[in-house]
């Protein structure tokens, strides 16, 4: 037994034996997401069969075969993206220029401007959708990208600044210091030094802005109500709200959707987690409040 | 501030603050605007409106269908709160120890909550099908259950069930958010504990516990703002029907401006959500600050 164990040792075990705890454990709370990706490859017959079968008996792609050719999935998934990555680069020039901003200023508008974050990113998007569809209605963007881009960045947005602000403090002053020595502007300080250094830390709030861009549903529904411009999730909604789904089709549709966020999420895994980790640290012990002691 | 201006520094806080304020604080504000008006199709571009006081409000208050979702909307955020908060501790302690194989796996879980809520939607509505939905079928063969489950039309069941998908969607993160506070606590005071003879309950009770009670008072008031944004998974499973069973504020506001076009009373509803939402934030805001000057 390793002394971590003992130290936080609140369950009686450790070693092999909790890691195969683990294996099945895991295996069970992630079983529905086998089962999206399996009932895709079945036929429809096989996906009605009782008892149902864990592993497909005549694994086919008709399913995938069918979204693509007949439910146009290509063209949700260009307008997902279309969505999603312009909103990721909005949210991270703005995100990082506003944490920077957070981490270097101090002052009674700061702490402000940090609690005000904090209370805009609570908001929930439903309760937005009336007055955003009707500001986007007299300013006649209604059935444009930019209506949603511009509405799924104001959660995004909210979400990069209180990850963002305790990683840019994490950059030493004294690289800053040395700059300003050698003559360069705040600006180019910020852009030559601070945002190189910051590489990782803002791969992964991208990647997880582009995550919560690429899966946005509310503004996609109530902004968009051409079929041509609407994204992925709203086409898989139509799809499932019909009276009797095709249920292979519909988690054939969710599978080619989510495929690209798992893969991403699986190469990313380390960093997304202790991203998430260091971010998450802070939105339950966030250090708003404390002057920023370094630039005193 | 050495060296430079910081006046850079300025313009680059009030671009994103203006824009969240442009795009979060004025819907918000519009929004009560709204809840004190008579809007329909008719007159939704113009500013002014017909002014009718409280009226929306009182039309909210007396709606059966509002009383009945409101209570939900506690139900359902409040058995959110309780188990992610409850299995996410449980799961990040188990997860704390040291075994091979502990940091992936725990990481791993995270892929629930990296899916799309409408898609976590649609794939537990599958899983729940009556007839041919796994869940039934599992229950059954293991005896749990006599007949199968009707988990989304059943009005008695159907808030419990989008209450385990949401559950199951959320509860990755509230782990994850207590696993780094977890590591926060300081190796010593275990030591110290266990010369002291303390066994692993007590050193659950006395140090894990009280270490961990601001994070976890901050993760449970994040977990309720989430969750009053299930908007989506409760949109692709039920839809909040049968007759409301399932339905929560956001959702029955939204559908009272979409479906009715009753724009006023569905501002009027928001503004209880939005009550219900700004006064966890700021339990949140001063958890924070408590935290922060302990």
């Amino acid at each position: 037994m390793s002394v971590r164990l003992r130290q936080l040792g609140v369950l009686p075990f450790g070693g092999w034996p909790a890691t195969a705890i683990a294996v099945i454990g895991v295996g069970i709370y992630l079983f529905p997401i086998y089962w999206m990706l399996i009932s895709g490859l079945k036929d429809s017959a096989e996906i009605f069969a009782n008892p149902p079968t864990f592993v497909p008996r005549a694994p086919s792609l008709a399913a995938f075969e069918y979204v693509f050719v007949r439910e146009n999935v290509l063209r949700y998934l260009r307008n997902s993206l279309t969505i999603a990555i312009p909103v990721t680069m909005l949210t991270l020039i703005l995100g990082a220029m506003g944490a920077y901003a957070m981490s270097r200023l101090r002052n009674r508008l700061v702490d402000f401007a940090i609690v005000i974050v904090l209370l805009l990113q609570v908001f929930p998007e439903a309760l937005l959708a009336t007055p955003m569809f009707i500001i986007f209605r007299s300013l006649e963007l209604l059935n444009t990208f930019a209506a949603v881009i511009l509405a799924t960045t104001s959660k995004t947005l909210a979400f990069a600044l209180v990850i963002l602000r305790p990683m840019f403090r994490q950059v030493p002053f004294e690289l800053e210091e040395a700059s300003f020595v050698d003559g360069c502007t705040r600006l180019q300080t910020f852009r030559l030094v601070v945002l190189p250094l910051m590489k990782v830390p803002l791969i992964v709030v991208g990647t997880l802005c582009f995550v919560q861009a690429y899966g946005q549903f509310v503004y996609g529904l109530t902004l968009l109500s051409q079929q041509e411009l609407q994204p992925a999730t709203v086409g898989i909604y139509s799809f499932v709200g019909a009276e009797y789904a095709d249920w292979h089709r519909v988690m054939a549709f969710s599978s080619i959707f989510v495929l690209p966020i798992l893969a991403i999420f699986l190469a990313m895994q380390r960093r997304i987690v202790s991203g998430l980790t260091a971010g998450g640290a802070q939105m339950t012990k966030i250090s708003v409040f404390r002057r920023f002691e370094r630039c005193a | 501030m050495p060296g430079s201006p910081s006046a850079l520094l300025y313009v680059f806080l009030a671009l994103p603050i203006l824009y969240l304020l442009g795009f979060v604080g004025f819907p918000i504000v519009y929004n009560l605007m709204m809840s004190v008006q008579e809007v329909n199709l008719g007159n939704i571009t113009e500013f002014i409106r017909p002014f009718v006081g409280l009226d929306n409000y009182r039309t909210v208050i007396a709606d059966e269908s509002f009383q009945k979702v409101l209570v939900n909307t506690l139900l359902f955020v409040g058995c959110n709160v309780l188990a992610q908060v409850a299995i996410g501790l449980a799961v990040a302690l188990f997860f704390a120890q040291d075994f091979p194989g502990a940091g992936f796996m725990r990481g791993l879980l995270l892929c629930s909550w990296m899916l799309p809520a409408l898609v976590v939607g649609a794939l537990w509505k599958w899983i729940f099908a009556t007839e041919y939905g796994v869940a039934n079928y599992v229950l059954s063969a293991l005896h749990l259950i006599g007949s199968p489950i009707h988990w989304l039309s059943d009005p008695a069941v159907a808030l419990t069930s989008v209450t385990l998908a949401n559950i199951w969607f959320g509860m990755p993160f509230s782990m994850i958010l207590i696993a780094a506070a977890l590591t926060a606590i300081p190796k010593e005071h275990y030591e110290a504990a266990s010369l002291d003879g303390a066994g692993s309950t007590a050193r659950f009770w006395y140090i894990t516990l009280p270490a961990l009670k601001p994070a976890l008072l901050a993760v449970a008031c994040l977990v309720t703002i989430y969750t009053m944004r299930a908007f989506d998974l409760i949109f692709a499973m039920t839809q909040g029907g049968p007759l409301d069973a399932s339905n929560v504020l956001p959702l029955l506001s939204y559908q009272f401006s979409f479906k009715q076009f009753d724009f006023g009373t569905g501002s009027a509803m928001g503004s209880f959500a939005f009550l219900i939402v700004f006064g966890v934030a700021l339990l949140y805001v001063r958890t924070l600050k408590q935290e922060t000057a302990s």
